[in-house]
């Protein structure tokens, strides 16, 4: 059960995202950089180029680390990368959601919320 | 019996959820690829080699829309999850607000007082008011630009701000509903194993009962 404080100070929404996917979700009005020294950023844009492990660090940042994200949102394709970070991940704050991004559309088969559902039904 | 029937009823509440986390997907989805779609089409129409991406992300950016977590309403072991617009400039609204409003009132204060004598007098009570009030309501409005569009530049293409629409609503209505269905769809889940245990219990206390007594009457 999760109690008010848990979630009193999650006030931000993470996203690790391909460029565009991190632009139309900061263009919304959800990137912050928290003040100096430290300027955290809430955003890791994931190209060719980025290493799981930097992935990794990401969510473990959003998710264990810092103690003001609330929701974090995630490249279905990226999460497929780290899938069993996320298929073990079962904290209820912050929240971890698979949204779609332009090269790879939403797959019913991989959603974590789905297969949880199958999961029940015995399948 | 009634174990069954308490299943039941949380797996028909399960299904419910289901199908409305599979309807806002499919919102999602459309949504999202509406904004690809817009960025595509901004990034065509850009000047060469201009791309609306990291490059121009204001590294003090603060967050507009924030969440906000409170206890549900159906089941208070979860939480609801809400997306909420943060006036960053709303005192500084407010307090524009307040001085035009005071002024406005003075203003019409002295015209009733005056209203008897000479009309050019008049006139230059409410000029300077307004001289004194110009520069006061100027000061916040030049604070308020937090928008993310002006990262971009001052004249954004159209499917730029189509896009922004877009990712606005993603962000305030379907996100927050999805993560919300999802934390009461664990719940539910955790309950529906509950009560199967809680049956499986109940079903092997009553064969164990059932072969003693037949026991019993093998025996007598």
């Amino acid at each position: 059960m999760a109690s008010t404080a848990d979630y009193k100070d999650r006030q931000f929404l993470a996203v690790i995202g391909d460029e565009d996917s991190v632009t139309g979700l900061l263009l919304a009005g959800i990137g912050h950089v928290t003040d100096p020294p430290d300027s955290q950023k809430n955003f890791l844009v994931v190209d060719n180029k980025t290493e799981t492990s930097a992935i990794e660090a990401a969510f473990d940042s959003f998710t264990e680390q810092r103690k003001d994200i609330g929701i974090v949102l995630i490249n279905q394709h990226i999460a497929d990368k780290i899938r069993h970070r996320i298929d073990t991940y079962t904290a209820a704050f912050p929240t971890v959601l698979e949204i779609p991004s332009k090269e790879h559309p939403y797959d019913p088969e991989k959603d974590s919320v789905l297969r949880r559902v199958r999961r029940l039904f015995g399948e | 019996m009634e174990e069954r029937a308490d299943i039941d009823h949380l797996l028909e509440r399960y299904l419910h959820l289901l199908h409305e986390y599979t309807s806002l997907r499919a919102e999602l989805n459309k949504l999202q690829a509406g904004l690809y779609q817009n960025l595509a089409r901004a990034n065509f129409a850009a000047e060469r080699g201009m791309r609306y991406g990291q490059d121009q992300y204001d590294d003090r950016m603060q967050a507009s829309r924030r969440v906000v977590a409170f206890p549900s309403s159906s089941s208070p072991a979860c939480a609801t999850f809400e997306v909420v617009k943060v006036e960053e400039s709303g005192t500084a609204d407010a307090a524009e607000a307040s001085v035009s409003k005071s002024n406005e009132a003075v203003v019409s204060e002295v015209q009733s007082t005056r209203r008897e004598e000479d009309g050019d007098k008049e006139e230059e009570v409410k000029d300077s008011l307004a001289e004194e009030t110009k520069p006061k309501s100027l000061e916040p409005k030049a604070k308020k630009t937090k928008d993310p569009l002006r990262w971009f530049g001052l004249i954004t293409p159209m499917p730029l701000r189509q896009a922004q629409a877009q990712g606005v609503r993603a962000v305030e209505d379907i996100v927050p509903k999805l993560v919300s269905i999802n934390a009461e769809m664990v719940q539910v889940e955790i309950e529906v194993r509950r009560a199967r245990k809680k049956r499986a219990k109940a079903e092997a206390a009553a064969k164990k009962s059932e072969d003693v007594t037949s026991k019993e009457e093998v025996t007598i």
